[in-house]
């Protein structure tokens, strides 16, 4: 009698290794940047030069980053200022909005949302002309306040259709019992609404953080040299001729730090929102 | 005092009329079942009392008092949900405390209520905890005890128990009945099990495709019912119905088959006018007398299907075009094929218009 | 009578955010709509009837001609490119493999990042110099011994936007891996294993089963990509400047609104900028509200 021995154990084991290998040239893909970012950063300033651009720092030093963070602190500061209250009164209006949307239903309300959607997705270079001659009339143009308001309006659309998505899967019921108990429109907000959609905060917290932060356009146009936030004053850094490449590449991490904590530490609710986006959340 | 008049409510979505100018008054302290199968507009009329969906026509009142058009929260009245809709992010204390806040009463007082509330429900231990690890039966007993902390005239319930396993159901009905007779709250109760409201209900209100059947004691629901479809509803089994031809040569009979039976005399003036034509009838499966031998008012049948349930034996069996159901005695002996005789008691026998289906009162 | 305070209160507590939309999104489109029917040139508006003049010129300008041609390349490459290995990428990962979470969020990472700090770091992996001064990618190369990988990059000349997509892909295509996997966790192991007792391979499951039912993600994903593609701008700007070969419609509007104050001409491209995203965005927000409304 042949002995029947368990046949694709080794072959399927080994098929897995195989699966390793685009795994990895993805990981190199997508770390090479970053190891580009942090090896420069950490070489001294007698080590720089581009022909051993990719070999290890001889010792972790700061030059670099001294350097890029003494030419961009204006900036970050200038980018705190900007994200802190965007993000902020963006979330507190998107979850009012995205509560009264899901829960109140009004005439009208089928009309408003497809424009509210839309809102969403419109290239800025549409409206960028009058943005800038409305700022400028109401005074607001050159600052962080002008910058800020602009990122709560246009932030309004993804906040609200958020808060509302959320809203919308909290049983009916539960708002109707808050009702018969006595409470009225913000009482049920406050007490049952808002405590549960904690969650989607952050989410959009994140979400409106991350995009500010990131932001160029808004910010390169609407915004004079002393109130430029860390992408435009990044940027300029990149074009100038005077500033080292490595000062550059130094410059680039800590522009990207912010994010990149949040997206480390509370990449949960990042990626949810990533996918709000996509109006499938 | 809380007596609620509902006085000609009607409510329509679109084109669809949920609850047709329904008609109920509820006496104070009264406990009301609105029984029916699902989209009877039961649930939709107990909204409109709660507020919850204001009617489109027709006068709710309250304890005198119109809330018609009234906000909830106005309107005094304390609810359970089907789905408990109890706060995930509260604990059950401030679950329980939730209404008794929002009406702004004294902290003391709130405590006082909520610790009752929880003795009565038997949730104390529960307090501090918040729901999202409780058990149906746990979850149910705490929005329960946040309606009756309310201490509210108006007690409306909206199938509390339909979530629950059986047996905990079976528990639940008879341990909420018994509180809800202690509390003394005037009480709407929707559910869509008979046995429920039959056995919990002061009266019950049967309602089909939104208008209201029947409104009355659960034993004359179930003993006389107004029409034909309260009686295949409630019951289990349902009430039995068979075709019979109503004859006149001298005496007044009904034929059913080949079998003629001899209606009650109070009966006789009413079914004069179906002369010729036919009736239904309508008999309880336990009201009939079922023999093993031949009798000279009984009629023979042939046993189908023999189904013993412990406390009866109930057999199914043809008469005339109609299967019926019969119940015996669990000792009564037969087998499929058996020949059985029945005897119809005169005073038992519901008569049915065919066109109307409305049971016939002389 | 039927009053009610709470509806009061709830329209009062919306209409200032929408009424905000309303005048910062469609008022300023019309606005803008109206300045590229003018004659404004120059810091002072100037709304003198100027007809579609300004969209006809536009239409005819070589530098615009370019821009179409970059974006369509640009769009192309970087919208395929990331389907293709945020596809792959997710594949890969729902096989099972140990370290899946921490390759997921490796993938994920370059989209908490600008795409300022993308196009500087970029910019310098992708140095085209050669000779003595080769650095970036090409010294990698070069050093691996791959040199016929070496390559001009974006100084290429005709196809220079091309190497734009890498970098794009590089930001974008986490993004695509996270819809993708959650399409494939979302296909119940049920259809899988009846495919197989059908005797399909693993292969054929993929081909007849998995890729089809992910069909309305790749529409999703196609339909967000393409609209980042049309409005692409400081990825852009930070590797490049603005240089004609690497021009498209996003830095055109803003150096000749801002740089040359040709304020009608920067409307009009901002407007045939709307109209793209439009007719892309459009057809998708309906049908998927459509069958929102339906579920």
């Amino acid at each position: 009698m042949t002995t029947l021995t368990p046949p694709r154990r080794e072959k399927k084991s080994q098929r897995k290794l195989l699966l390793y290998i685009p795994l990895l040239l993805a990981t190199a893909f997508y770390l090479i940047p970053l190891y580009l970012m942090l090896n420069t950063g950490f070489k001294s300033f007698a080590e720089v030069d581009l022909q051993t651009m990719w070999r290890l720092p001889s010792g972790l030093h700061f030059d670099n980053f001294t350097a890029a963070f003494e030419q961009l602190a204006p900036a970050l500061w200038n980018s705190i200022r900007l994200v802190i209250p965007a993000a902020f009164i963006s979330s507190v209006l998107g979850s009012i909005n995205g509560f009264v949307l899901a829960r109140w239903k009004f005439r009208g309300a089928d009309f408003i949302f497809p424009f509210l959607l839309f809102g969403m997705f419109i290239p800025y270079q549409s409206i960028l002309i009058p943005l800038v001659e409305f700022m400028r009339d109401i005074n607001l143009y050159g600052g962080v306040p002008g910058l800020v308001l602009t990122h709560v309006i246009y932030g309004i659309p993804i906040t609200t259709l958020t808060f509302r998505n959320y809203y919308a899967t909290v049983p009916n019921e539960l708002v109707e019992s808050a009702r018969i108990d006595g409470a009225g429109l913000l009482e049920t907000y406050w007490n049952i609404l808002l405590p549960l959609s904690i969650p989607s905060f952050v989410v959009v917290l994140i979400w409106q953080f991350t995009s500010a932060w990131n932001d160029f356009l808004f910010a390169v146009v609407l915004t004079s040299p002393a109130n430029w936030p860390i992408t435009v004053a990044l940027n300029n850094m990149a074009g100038s001729q005077i500033i080292e490449w490595n000062v550059q590449m130094a410059g680039a991490f800590i522009a990207a730090l912010p994010t990149l904590l949040v997206y480390i530490f509370l990449g949960r609710y990042f990626l949810r929102g990533l996918l709000a986006g996509a109006l499938k959340g | 005092m809380a007596e609620i008049r509902i006085e000609n409510a009607t409510k329509r979505f679109g084109d669809f009329v949920a609850v047709d100018k329904a008609n109920l008054v509820i006496a104070d302290k009264e406990f009301v079942v609105l029984l029916g199968p699902s989209g009877c507009g039961k649930t939709t009329l107990l909204r409109a009392v709660a507020g919850l969906g204001m009617a489109d026509e027709g006068r709710i009142t309250i304890g005198g008092r119109d809330v018609t058009y009234l906000p909830p929260r106005e309107r005094k009245i304390a609810m359970v949900f089907q789905s408990y809709a109890i706060f995930p992010h509260m604990k059950v204390r401030d679950n329980i405390a939730f209404g008794l806040k929002m009406a702004s009463v004294d902290p003391r007082e709130i405590d006082k209520r909520v610790n009752n509330a929880a003795g009565l429900m038997h949730i104390e231990k529960l307090l501090d905890r918040y729901p999202s690890n409780m058990s149906g039966g746990q979850r149910q007993r705490v929005a329960v005890a946040r309606a009756i902390a309310m201490q509210s005239e108006v007690l409306l319930m909206d199938e509390p128990l339909s979530n629950l396993d059986a047996l905990l159901r079976l528990e639940m009905r008879a341990e909420l009945k018994q509180l809800l007779a202690g509390i003394g709250a005037t009480t709407i109760y929707v559910t869509h099990d008979q046995i429920e409201a039959l056995s919990m209900g002061d009266r019950i209100a049967v309602m089909k495709d939104g208008l209201i059947q029947q409104v009355d004691h659960p034993t004359v629901v179930y003993d006389l019912p107004s029409n034909l479809f309260v009686g295949s509803f409630i019951g289990n089994p349902p009430m039995n119905f068979m075709r019979g031809q109503v004859q006149q040569n001298g005496a007044l009979k009904v034929k059913i088959g080949d079998f003629e039976l001899e209606p009650a005399e109070r009966m006789k003036p009413l079914l004069k006018k179906y002369d010729g034509q036919q009736v239904i009838l309508g008999i309880r499966a336990e009201n009939m007398e079922t023999l093993n031998h031949p009798v000279a008012d009984g009629v023979k049948v042939q046993v189908r299907v023999v189904e013993p349930l412990g406390s009866q034996n109930l057999l199914t069996v043809k008469i005339g075009e109609d299967i019926i159901k019969v119940s015996t005695h669990p000792t009564f002996n037969v087998a499929p094929n058996n020949d059985v005789w029945l005897r119809f008691p005169a005073d038992k026998i519901r008569w049915i218009d065919r066109d109307s289906e409305q049971v016939l009162y002389p | 009578m039927r009053f009610n305070k709470d509806r009061m209160l709830a329209v009062a507590l919306v209409s200032p955010s929408i009424l905000a939309v309303f005048i910062f999104v469609y008022g300023f489109i019309a606005w803008s709509g109206r300045v590229s029917l003018s004659e404004w040139v120059g810091l002072l508006p100037n709304y003198e009837w100027a007809g579609f003049s300004n969209y006809a010129n536009l239409l005819q300008d070589p530098r615009f001609q370019i821009d179409i041609r970059n974006t369509v390349i640009f769009t192309v490459l970087f919208v395929g490119g990331s389907l293709l290995v945020g596809l792959g990428l997710a594949v890969l990962l729902d096989q099972g493999l140990r370290g899946e979470s921490f390759f997921r969020s490796l993938f994920l990472f370059p989209m908490a990042i600008s795409f300022i700090v993308t196009g500087v770091v970029w910019r310098w992996l992708m140095n085209p110099a050669t000779g003595s001064r080769i650095s970036g990618l090409n010294l990698l190369f070069d050093n691996l011994g791959l040199d016929f990988l070496i390559s001009r990059w974006h100084t290429t000349p005709q196809w220079g936007i091309a190497a734009i997509a890498i970098p794009a892909i590089w930001q974008m295509s986490g993004y695509t891996m996270a819809l993708y996997l959650g399409g494939l966790r979302a296909i119940p192991e049920s259809i899988r294993e009846a495919a197989r007792v059908d005797g399909a391979t693993e292969l054929q499951i993929y081909r007849f089963q998995i890729l089809p039912m992910l069909r309305p993600i790749t529409l999703s994903a196609m339909i967000i990509l393409g609209h980042i593609s049309l409005k692409v701008f400081d990825l852009i700007v930070a590797m490049a400047g603005k240089q004609v070969a690497l021009d498209v419609p996003a830095i055109y509007m803003w150096t000749t609104t801002f740089d040359g104050n040709f304020y009608n001409r920067g409307a009009a491209i901002g407007m045939m900028l709307l109209l793209s995203v439009a007719v892309l965005v459009i057809p998708y927000l309906w049908y998927t509200l459509r069958t929102e409304a339906k579920v």
